[in-house]
């Protein structure tokens, strides 16, 4: 009998120490039949200082209504902004019912378990912890290739990558590029959704007209929260240690009917082509036909081609020629190089035919000659 | 001594006959020799001054330009005393040798450098001309001495040049009518200081003139400059 009592006893103690212990009170035993189906956090992982919902689904699994009086959440660490469920409601038999809460995560990177709270109006409440991760890692921004050095108008290729080392998605990814005086196109990238450990390259086309600084800045969304993150490439402006160098040899100026006529080799020392190739002569030197300027197209690296330029120039020993080329992008460079052109002569041009007072001359000293030679042969 | 080169040009033979009677004297002649041979060497260094535009922007030739001009005017020099008065006398001497011509070769010697005066009178006249021309001429400009095929292209368009063109046709012509007139009183000159007959000492006169003749008609087709009497 004593055996029998302390058996009874146990049992007792034991429905006594169950969480939720309500079976004591009536209605006990059906809220014990609700319970947390279905958790969702938007976002799936805070920013320090994000804001986010926390949706939390409940599921009547009993054969009796539960009457519910409250359910509200809270924490020591976790700002709640919403408020609580305070109004007296009732899950029907194998119904379910969605509670939200919107929550502020001022708090430093870490795991945090807020608590949802769901108080029963003929019973005890139901505790249910739920996890939330605060991480502070932004989107990444690695430059994949750029130029060794840019040109003053000279457009380049920038190429990005934007990469996700987050464990939840983020949404509403834009890549903007800016700077002083740097055009770039597109101005703008939209990437969109970028998942977990997910990356999108971007390439940009970069035109800057001074040193400067390029930003690319990556906008994006975590939840309803927008986040933006950058990276700075500096525009220094130099030259490419492989672009085409053309240089200018073998000249030779020669003033011919009123013109100055200029030939020489155009030569492509750089390691890269030059196409569209054009020289022409600048300063207060004026092009004449028929070689106002001279295309010589596209020259290959160690390629030479010859050339020829006529212009006319009015007191001035030097001649800039200008060289005008593009690269494989169609980049515009500009070389000049100086010439020095002979000194015109106050007798410029000299209209063909001997003079008439010189062949006058010769005629005279011939008849002198003549008549001497006549003389001195008849006068021995 | 205005009397006596009036007599030199228009009367020779009397000139020479007289000249031949008095003891062999070169000093007059060689005055005469070197006068020319000064005006023959200016007239190189404004024709070599030309070529030397060419060079003028090229760093390593600008300041030899000078020097070699200085060198063109001394071997210009040289050459006409030795062409004109040495080489051609010597010619006189030794083809008159083959009609048994007699005579000192001093002699020869002082009758030709008389028988000089037309051709320097003539390489005045074309010095005169070639100061009227050179102006005009348009040089052509060399930047680097590295391509021969440039340097060739830049004499070549100097030769082609008008002006230039038409200074070496003129002065190669009064280098011919005036080396006739000298080649009138060699004539004569080697007749006394050779004794020879008139028609022998004209063909030991003729003989180099006129080879020097063909080479100053080729000269001025090949257009080599400075040999035509500038």
């Amino acid at each position: 009998m004593k055996r029998a009592i302390l058996l009874l006893s146990s049992i007792l103690a034991l429905v006594l120490l169950v969480p939720g212990a309500a079976a004591q009170e009536p209605g006990s035993d059906a809220a014990a039949q609700v319970t947390v189906t279905s958790l969702s956090l938007e976002p799936g992982i805070f920013f320090e200082g994000d804001t986010g919902i926390i949706t939390i689904e409940i599921t009547n699994n009993g054969f009796e209504s539960v009457a519910i009086r409250r359910a509200t959440m809270y924490d020591a660490d976790i700002s709640v902004l919403s408020s609580s469920y305070d109004t007296t409601t009732t899950v029907g038999a194998g119904n379910s019912m969605q509670f939200s809460f919107t929550v502020k995560a001022d708090v430093l990177p870490g795991i945090y378990y807020p608590k949802f709270s769901l108080d029963f109006r003929d019973a005890g409440y139901l505790r249910y912890p739920v996890q939330l991760r605060v991480e502070n890692d932004p989107l990444e921004i690695s430059i994949l290739d750029k130029p060794d050095t840019f040109g003053a108008g000279r457009k380049d290729r920038v190429d990005i990558l934007v990469g996700n080392p987050r464990d939840n998605p983020v949404t509403g990814v834009v890549v903007h590029v800016s700077g002083e005086g740097i055009d770039a196109t597109p101005s703008s990238y939209f990437i969109g959704n970028l998942n977990p450990d997910q990356a999108q390259r971007v390439s940009f086309n970069i035109t800057p007209k001074q040193p400067s600084v390029l930003e690319f800045r990556v906008d994006y969304k975590n939840g309803v929260n927008s986040h933006a993150t950058s990276v700075a490439v500096p525009i220094e402006f130099g030259v490419s240690k492989t672009e085409a160098n053309p240089l200018l040899s073998n000249i030779v100026v020669d003033y011919q009917d009123g013109r100055y006529v200029l030939t020489g080799d155009i030569y492509n020392a750089g390691l890269e082509v030059a196409n569209s190739v054009v020289l022409a002569a600048g300063g207060e030197a004026v092009p004449v036909d028929p070689y106002q300027s001279y295309v010589v197209g596209s020259l290959e690296p160690d390629d030479f081609s010859s050339f020829e330029l006529t212009f006319t120039a009015e007191n001035i020993t030097e001649v800039p020629i200008v060289v005008s080329y593009r690269d494989v992008d169609g980049n515009p460079f500009e070389k000049t190089y100086t010439v020095s052109i002979p000194a015109r002569t106050s007798g410029s041009t000299k209209e063909p035919g001997i003079a008439l007072p010189i062949i006058g001359v010769i005629i005279a000293s011939a008849a002198v000659i003549g008549g001497a030679i006549w003389y001195s042969w008849k006068k021995r | 001594m205005a009397g006596k080169i009036g007599e030199l040009l228009l009367r020779p033979d009397a000139f020479f006959r007289r000249l031949v009677e008095e003891p062999e004297n070169l000093k007059i002649p060689a005055l005469i020799v070197i006068g020319g041979a000064i005006i023959y060497a200016v007239s190189a260094y404004l024709t070599s001054g030309l070529t030397f535009k060419i060079f003028g922007n090229v760093p390593e030739m600008a300041s030899m330009a000078p020097i070699l001009g200085i060198f063109g005017a001394v071997v210009a020099f040289f050459t006409f005393i030795i062409l004109f008065w040495l080489i051609f006398s010597g010619a006189f001497y030794l083809i008159s040798m083959a009609f048994s011509g007699s005579g000192e070769f001093k002699r020869t010697l002082q009758c030709s450098g008389y028988g000089l005066i037309p051709v320097i009178i003539g390489s005045l006249l074309s010095l005169l001309i070639s100061l009227y021309y050179i102006p005009m001429i348009q040089v052509p400009v060399l930047t680097n001495i590295q391509d021969p095929a440039a340097i060739e292209a830049a004499i070549q368009q100097l030769m082609q040049d008008t002006a230039f063109s038409e200074l070496r046709l003129i002065t190669s012509i009064i280098s011919i009518i005036f080396l006739i007139w000298s080649a009138n009183l060699w004539i004569f000159g080697l007749k006394h200081a050779r004794n020879l007959p008139l028609k022998q000492a004209a063909i030991a006169v003729f003989i180099p003139v006129v080879v020097y003749i063909i080479f100053i008609l080729y000269m001025a087709v090949a257009g080599i400059p400075g040999m035509g009497g500038t």
